[in-house]
């Protein structure tokens, strides 16, 4: 990097890595916010009928429901998921990265 | 027992020896001239304070900031700035303003500048070697023979075609993307707003601050004397021994333990004794110098003008750059009712501008100040003449290539340390010359190893330091996104996903099986809560979440490159607007 011009370099020569651990805490809280605030949404609107949409989440998040306490399930089930997306992804993309980019030395 | 000479007392050396009174020693600074600050000098003439080339004390460098505050403290003033260019008989707001500046030039030339700017950034330079090719990349060449030719032309007196890129590089280093992003980084903006509208004077000059340095040091047991030329420097092998200086015709030889010399390095290696190989000695001959010489004029009105110093662009006059003192300090001007201006002729020693008598001088510059409308001839009511030699080194085609040879003879001399703006033949600024005096006496008492020559204009030594810390964080937000390794991530994500949502629903089993789920066969034809749906769902999971990684990335990498480059055009918009002062 003491080339002036090894940014300019780098820029157009070197891919990013992420911390996997990271992308899927972020992940997981941004799926876990969007479960919480789109069932308590639902929750404070009520109506004969609430969120038979969004309660179909229960197939897959085991105790999660269209309730106060179903959108505490739900954030926990939405930050389990989201982490393991965000964990998987860029596992997976760092190690396409290296595997394509071998010769490039990491950050 | 350290015993110090300091060859030259300006800025450089005058810094190195206050440093040096630090540490207990009692160095010995050797000035020719009858006064200190060399470059950065205050001359006087019948109580008129006259500054050689107008300094504005304004440093990126904490260490040399302290040092002025230190010493003068209280005597500084906060001035406003305020400088125009003259050219075809009107004044540009210096920055330029871009309105101010197509206005000014009237409908029709602000057409031809805006066509020219078009074609140059259709058609570029394909190489940028010279001054002339990098501005003309950025600006177009009517604008560049406008606001840049004529004035660098005059100060360094070779076409810009000829100025290489090499002198462009430096003085332009602070545009490579990575000091602009450093820069981002690090300056708040705040600084470069302050640094364009007011900047620090002494109240009488930039010499009242090297006088009041000489004072320190003799006061701490130094010596500053003055009018004593160097003549020979004496060496055995690659120790120097002594240097012979000269006074009133008498030679008295001073000895020392250590040299630390700011005179202009091509003068050293030919002053030593024995001298140095003969490839040497030519190279140091090669090396060659810009000087100037001002034309200080006492002019029987107040307020001729408001700014601080006019660009005079204009060929039909010769004079380069015009000091109003009275707006630098109103402490330089002791009547009231008069002004005191400086006009700055850039020419080179023993030419004939260089040889003119003074008498002359001061016609001509009375003529151009008529001339461009300052003030009548009939105004001007006395006059000096002062010339400043070796004022720039020059940056010619082979000037690095004479430097390689000089620097690799000077840095095997074990006992010296080349400093300043000629002892390093680098187009230094007065903080910069400071700041290799500082680290120059690092060097010598705490044996630090500071690399002299890399102290340059525009790139601060400290934010290199600095800079060592942040490369990592730039290397990690700024490179580019793998799009396919991310497509690759996101379509594995997206059909694992879509399989497992699937089988799960499946295992589950009920009456109607994933109604829900099956509404993706309206996008994925065949697609089925199914075991075999599960499968396609896969497939079809993969291609789009593939899709939408590639994409995102795509996206990504775009908006980080447009980013980049409009952080960039910026900074280069505001460093041009600005150029002059780095010519």
């Amino acid at each position: 990097m003491d080339d002036p011009r090894a940014l300019e370099h780098l820029l157009v020569s070197r891919m990013v890595r992420f911390n996997a651990t990271v992308q899927g805490v972020v992940t997981g809280l941004v799926l876990g916010l969007i479960v919480f605030v789109a069932t308590i949404w639902l929750v404070i609107k009520g109506g004969p009928v609430v969120g038979p949409h969004l309660s179909l989440l229960g197939q897959y998040f085991i105790g999660y429901r269209v309730t106060v306490l179903g959108s505490l399930v739900g954030f926990a089930w939405g930050f389990v998921v989201g982490f393991g997306l965000g964990f998987f992804v860029t596992a997976t993309y760092n190690w396409l990265t290296d595997l394509r980019h071998r010769s490039t030395p990491r950050a | 027992m350290r015993n110090v000479v300091i060859i030259g007392g300006g800025p450089a050396g005058l810094t190195a020896a206050r440093e040096l009174t630090k540490f207990g020693d009692r160095p010995t600074v050797l000035e020719k001239n009858p006064h200190v600050g060399g470059l950065s000098c205050t001359l006087e003439y019948k109580g008129y304070h006259f500054d050689m080339g107008g300094h504005r004390f304004f440093t990126k460098v904490d260490e040399v900031n302290k040092i002025w505050q230190e010493v003068l403290g209280g005597e500084f003033l906060r001035r406003p700035r305020m400088s125009r260019i003259f050219y075809n008989n009107r004044f540009f707001h210096y920055p330029l303003k871009p309105l101010n500046a197509l206005m000014g030039l009237g409908i029709f030339q602000a057409v031809l500048v805006v066509l020219s700017y078009l074609r140059w950034q259709i058609w570029p330079h394909k190489q940028e070697d010279t001054f002339e090719q990098w501005v003309t990349n950025r600006f177009g060449h009517r604008l560049f023979s406008i606001f840049f030719k004529t004035y660098t032309e005059k100060v360094w007196g070779i076409p810009c075609s000829e100025l290489r890129a090499e002198w462009a590089a430096q003085r332009i280093k602070g545009l490579s993307l990575k000091t602009v992003l450093l820069t981002m980084f690090l300056k708040p903006q705040k600084t470069i707003k302050t640094l364009i509208e007011e900047f620090d004077y002494p109240r009488l000059g930039p010499g009242m601050m090297w006088q009041a340095v000489a004072g320190e040091v003799e006061e701490k047991g130094g010596r500053v004397r003055l009018g004593e030329d160097v003549v020979r420097i004496c060496r055995t092998g690659s120790r120097i021994d002594s240097v012979v200086v000269a006074r009133e015709g008498r030679e008295e030889t001073l000895p020392a333990t250590d040299f630390i010399s700011s005179m202009p390095v091509s003068e050293l290696i030919l002053k030593l004794s024995p001298p140095p190989p003969e490839p040497v000695l030519e190279a140091a001959r090669r090396l060659t110098y810009r000087d100037f010489l001002t034309v200080c004029l006492i002019v029987g009105k107040r307020d001729l003008f408001p700014d601080n110093w006019i660009y005079v662009h204009s060929t039909q006059v010769r004079v380069g750059r015009i000091q109003n003192f009275a707006n630098w300090s109103p402490d330089m001007v002791p009547d009231p009712s008069k002004s005191s201006l400086g006009l700055e002729y850039f020419c080179t020693e023993g030419d004939a501008l260089w040889n003119t008598p003074d008498a002359r001088l001061l016609e001509l510059a009375a003529r151009e100040l008529e001339t461009i409308g300052l003030a009548t001839r009939a105004d001007v009511q006395d006059g000096c003449v002062f010339r400043v030699p070796k004022a720039y080194p020059v940056y010619d085609a082979s000037y690095a290539e004479y430097m390689v040879t000089v620097r690799g003879f000077v840095d095997g001399l074990e006992n010296l340390q080349t400093i300043g703006r000629n002892g390093l033949h680098r187009y230094n600024n007065q903080d910069h010359a400071m700041l290799t005096g500082l680290l120059a006496v690092r060097n010598l008492v705490l044996g630090e190893h500071n690399d002299l020559w890399s102290v340059n204009t525009e790139a601060e030594y400290h934010e290199e330091i600095t800079e060592k810390a942040l490369t990592p964080a730039l290397e990690e937000y700024f490179p580019r996104i793998d799009r396919l390794a991310l497509a690759g991530a996101t379509g594995a994500a997206g059909g694992l996903a879509l399989f497992l949502a699937t089988i799960l629903l499946v295992l589950k089993g009920g009456a109607v099986v994933g109604p829900t789920l099956g509404l993706l066969g309206q996008y994925f034809p065949g697609y089925t809560v199914s075991p075999s749906g599960a499968v396609l769902g896969l497939l079809y999971g993969f291609v789009a979440g593939g899709a939408l990684g590639w994409t995102f990335g795509l996206l990504r990498n775009t908006v980080l490159l447009l980013y980049v480059a409009i952080i960039r055009r910026r900074v280069e918009l505001g460093l041009l607007r600005r150029f002059l002062e780095f010519v």
